[in-house]
């Protein structure tokens, strides 16, 4: 006791800058106890829950399939089904019981089509987990309304497409996202007319995503393409030139021809690499002919469209390349070449084996 | 020399010792804040990403795993198999076998069902030539796989080499033992796809301790935590500069290194730059500042991205004679690189990575260790002639360690909040343990590996390959 | 009861194959569950089943590497039924390739998966 006075009483007299020091030091050592003890907490509670969650998840799975296999043959729902209804709904006022059993429904939900998958939505419904859906669209906080539009989604509630719509301008590009997936899942093509309006840009992963999503719908109704070929913004174009190669878009050939001349050299190596695909002849007239003109990534985009249309009218234009200084455009030419006829190849071949043993 | 002088050279000195602390503990609070805030936001955005869609896109952009090898035999025929299982649709594997002295390359010819093949090189980057040639599998199960037999001329050769054979957009570089979880691509490609306002040029990965984990058939089954305090110390130090560090350097657009054992590369730039150095022991960390760069001067907006996510698991040194070679190598690595782009450094031109990145490297992490083990021979001198103010000794001493503590116990924390990935009940004591026992057991090493480096460096310029004695991981 | 026709069913979602589970063993067959494609070979070699389900992606030994198995390493010619997700042509082409004897692409219809099972079991 005495001692600890002492030192107390020493340090008092000491220059600042110790008594910064181990006031600093003092507060690290609560700090650090402080932390030791909330890890403590929250391992334990981490690991809890875990368990919890796996327990719950099982039970609910379990719930999930008798519901689905004990319907009536009309519409109506079975006692059985009654009973289960009546138990989840009371888990559902819980929002940690509530998360498990969304994850559960959705777990089936994305695997299934047909009756069965109705027949979950209609239990989304029918628990009342729509109205907290819902609710989340309201919410301040970005990342919650996101949640509640993808919960939307992926139950197929259709209908609330004007209250998502409010979100076309938000400043989160996650909320603008899942707007458009909601819009292209359950609208399909139409879904698609935000692109006549949008202004930021869609990034290659958001294409993807619109694309694979486009690809589920078994709708075969193609909207006309043409007006966004010919947007302002460089990245519908480009998702649109996709469209034109996923489903087959020929009638949009003279838009794709002028796009040829687009300022933006992704849109041309994009453009290119559409009219290969679609096999428009007419194009490889038109880039043969200014074929130096054009960047190093369109005369490879060309020599790859090239490689697929190829006609022994092209030999002199080929023939002419043959020495070009870039190895990747001469090893295209060659190999065209060697395609369309196989004897002249032989020698090129011969000179090939020189070039690669220099 | 009189009194005088004496005594202003040593309050210069002094004050230099305690600005350098200061500033280096006020940067990493700085930067832990930063990690905080750039992770959980990560986090948060990451939840609503489906990553099914470009699992199954034929936009998918092309991927090659590049993976060099040497003198891997023991657990070659495995590691490839883990490779092969990615989710990612549109990727191949390419296995570099750099002049291996053992049977990897029959190994791998018997378990894949390997025959030669002819294959013309687009030599973009000069390398090795090759020895017995480029191998594909005649099982169309296994036909993501190419293997080259070429030989021997270091790691970053065999990248270059794999650079050369690769036809496609992206590069995951990494090494062969490395375990990459089955999502790793496609979490890794996100950034490229999804940055609209800069170009991407490189993404590196969070890299994990495999130690003791238990793993089957090229899957992560188990995590455990190792015993020795010297993987544990490891483990620490990884989560400490993986969740606080680097985070907040991507966010700052700051990051100078991925990770050797996992990166994901735009090919174009990394061609142009001219590949791999092969002239440094720290390849890794050398071709991220050259292709940055080259970005600089070319005056093209970019970015190097970072994804937090545990995705690649790795055998850490379990004894300090390879801790240390391993350490001294990433210290002559470190001096290499800032020394060959030594024009970067305080230079306004190259602006953040100027300003910012190359003087923090240059400071905290290339003369860090000097700094310390010369502060620590100025206190030697101090005692034996009795000049120790031993209140200020204290004081500080004990502040310094309770920082690194504390430094530490945020790293857990923030490791629990996050990805929680060492579960067992009792790990959660064992990781505070080493949190006070780390400056103790694992610094005194790393400083002497630091410093042995730098003696390395200065007077026995010496490359090697990494000979790490395999010991394989744990089999299930 | 011996001419209960076995199926093993190699899925990772677990209530998706608690669902088909109980779906066909409605309609009198025995369903073998596997988690993944190592389990769904162990059990294949012991059970010998009639019928093999299995979903394309799967941790680490995937669908393609279960049929590859079937038919190279144990020579058989049971039918074998993939599950693949949207945009997976490719991987389904390489199944056929290495034998596949059908395929549904995900999301599916449990009931269209029912005649299907019935039609290659008569």
């Amino acid at each position: 006791m005495n001692e600890n006075l002492y030192l107390l009483e020493s340090l008092k007299h000491s220059s600042p800058i110790i008594q910064l020091a181990w006031g600093l030091s003092s507060i690290f050592f609560i700090i650090i106890l402080m932390l030791i003890m909330y890890l403590k907490y929250l391992r334990n509670h981490l690991r809890e829950n875990e368990k919890i969650k796996a327990k719950y998840q099982e039970d609910y799975e379990s719930y999930l399939v008798t519901y689905l296999y004990s319907g009536n043959e009309d519409d109506t729902f079975s006692s059985e089904q009654q009973l289960i209804i009546n138990e989840l709904k009371k888990c559902v006022a819980d929002p940690f019981k509530r998360k498990i059993i969304i994850s559960t429904l959705l777990k089936l939900r994305n695997e299934i089509s047909g009756e069965i998958a109705e027949s979950i939505d209609k239990l989304f419904i029918k628990l009342g987990l729509l109205r907290y859906s819902l609710a989340k669209l309201r919410n301040e906080k970005w990342d919650i309304i996101a949640i509640g539009i993808r919960e939307l989604t992926q139950f197929k509630i259709k209908g609330v497409h004007k209250i998502i719509m409010n979100n076309i301008n938000h400043p989160k590009r996650e909320v603008r996202k899942e707007m458009q997936l909601y819009l292209v899942h359950l609208y399909a093509f139409k879904g698609l007319d935000f692109l006549n309006v949008l202004e930021t840009s869609l990034s290659e992963w958001d294409q993807i995503q619109l694309l694979e999503v486009l690809q589920l719908n078994n709708d075969t109704e193609i909207a006309d393409i043409r007006p966004w070929l010919k947007s302002s913004n460089d990245s519908v174009v480009i998702f649109t030139l996709k469209l034109a190669k996923v489903y087959n878009q020929f009638e949009a050939k003279e838009e794709l021809i002028e796009l040829l001349n687009h300022k933006s050299e992704d849109v041309r190596v994009n453009v290119i690499s559409a009219l290969s695909h679609l096999n428009i002849v007419e194009a490889k007239n038109i880039l043969k002919n200014n074929f130096n003109e054009r960047s190093h990534e369109e005369q490879i985009a060309f020599l790859k469209m090239m490689e697929n249309v190829y006609e022994n009218s092209d030999k002199p234009f080929l023939l002419e390349h043959i020495h070009h200084k870039k190895f990747e455009i001469k090893l295209f030419v060659m190999g065209i070449l060697k395609n369309i006829n196989f004897e002249e190849y032989a020698l090129y071949e011969v000179e090939l084996k020189k070039m690669l043993t220099a | 020399m009189n009194t005088t002088t004496l005594q202003i050279i040593m309050s210069i000195v002094h004050y230099f010792f305690f600005i350098f602390s200061a500033v280096a503990i006020t940067s990493y609070i700085i930067l832990a804040v930063i990690s905080a805030i750039e992770t959980i936001e990560y986090v948060k955005k990451n939840s609503f990403v489906n990553y099914k869609e470009i699992l199954s896109s034929t936009f998918s952009p092309s991927i090659s795993i590049i993976a060099p090898a040497y003198n891997e035999s023991l657990n070659i025929v495995e590691n490839v198999r883990s490779l092969l299982s990615s989710h990612y649709v549109n990727y191949d594997v390419i296995i570099v076998n750099d002049g291996s002295k053992d049977d990897s390359l029959s190994k791998l010819i018997e378990a894949y069902d390997l025959i030669q093949i002819s294959h013309h090189i687009n030599e973009h980057i000069k390398t090795k030539p090759l020895r017995k040639g480029i191998y594909k599998s005649t099982n169309p199960a296994f036909d993501k796989l190419t293997v080259i037999d070429k030989e021997n001329g270091g790691k970053a050769d065999a990248l270059n080499m794999g650079l050369n054979i690769s036809k496609n957009k992206y590069v995951a570089c990494i090494d062969v033992d490395c375990l990459l979880l089955e999502d790793a691509l496609q979490k890794m490609i996100k950034p490229f796809l999804e940055t609209t306002d800069a170009k991407v040029i490189a993404a590196g990965g969070v890299i994990r301790i495999a130690n003791s984990c238990i793993v089957k058939d090229g899957k992560l089954l188990d995590i455990n935590f190792p015993k020795t305090w010297l993987e544990q110390g490891q483990i620490l130090e990884y989560l400490r500069a993986f969740l606080l560090g680097r985070m907040a350097w991507s966010r700052l657009n700051g990051l100078l290194v991925i990770s050797g054992a996992f990166g994901l590369f735009d090919k174009k730039i990394a061609i142009k730059v001219g590949g791999y150095d092969t002239n440094t022991v720290g390849e890794d960390m050398e071709i991220i500042v050259r292709m940055r760069r080259y970005m600089e001067d070319e005056k093209q907006k970019y970015k190097v991205a970072y994804i937090p996510d545990p995705l690649c698991w790795t055998e850490a040194p379990d004894n300090y004679k390879t801790f240390i070679s391993q350490r001294n190598r990433w210290t002559r690595g470190t001096i290499e690189t800032l020394k060959k782009h030594r024009k970067i450094g305080f230079n306004p031109k190259y602006k953040s990575l100027g300003l910012l990145s190359y003087p923090y490297w240059f400071f905290f992490e290339r003369m860090a260790p000097v700094i310390e083990v010369a502060g620590i021979i100025y206190f030697g001198i101090l005692t034996v002639l009795n000049e120790v103010r031993w209140d200020y000794t204290f004081a500080f001493v004990i502040l310094a360690y309770l920082f690194s503590v504390l430094f530490s116990i945020v790293a857990i924390v923030s490791e629990e909040l996050t990805y929680h990935q060492y579960k067992k009940k009792s790990i959660g004591f064992k990781l505070i343990m080493i949190a006070f026992l780390e400056p103790f057991v694992n610094h005194p090493y790393i400083l002497y590996s630091a410093i042995k480096g730098n003696i390395d460096y200065y007077f026995y310029k010496k490359i090697e390959w990494g000979t790490m004695t395999r010991k394989g991981m744990t089999k299930a | 009861m011996n001419n209960t026709k076995k199926i093993v069913l190699a899925e990772d979602n677990s209530v998706l194959s608690l669902l088909l589970k109980f779906r066909l063993e409605k309609e009198g067959y025995k369903l073998l569950i596997a988690v993944d494609g190592k389990q769904a070979i162990e059990l294949i070699e012991e059970h010998n089943p009639e019928l093999i389900l299995t979903d394309i992606m799967m941790p680490f030994v995937s669908g393609l590497e279960v049929i590859s198995h079937v038919r190279n390493k144990l020579n058989t010619q049971t039918p074998i039924v993939v599950f693949s997700s949207a945009g997976q042509e490719e991987i389904v082409l390489k199944a056929f390739d290495l034998g596949a004897t059908d395929f549904m692409s995900k999301p599916f219809s449990p009931h269209e998966l029912v005649i299907r099972v019935k039609r290659l079991l008569i």
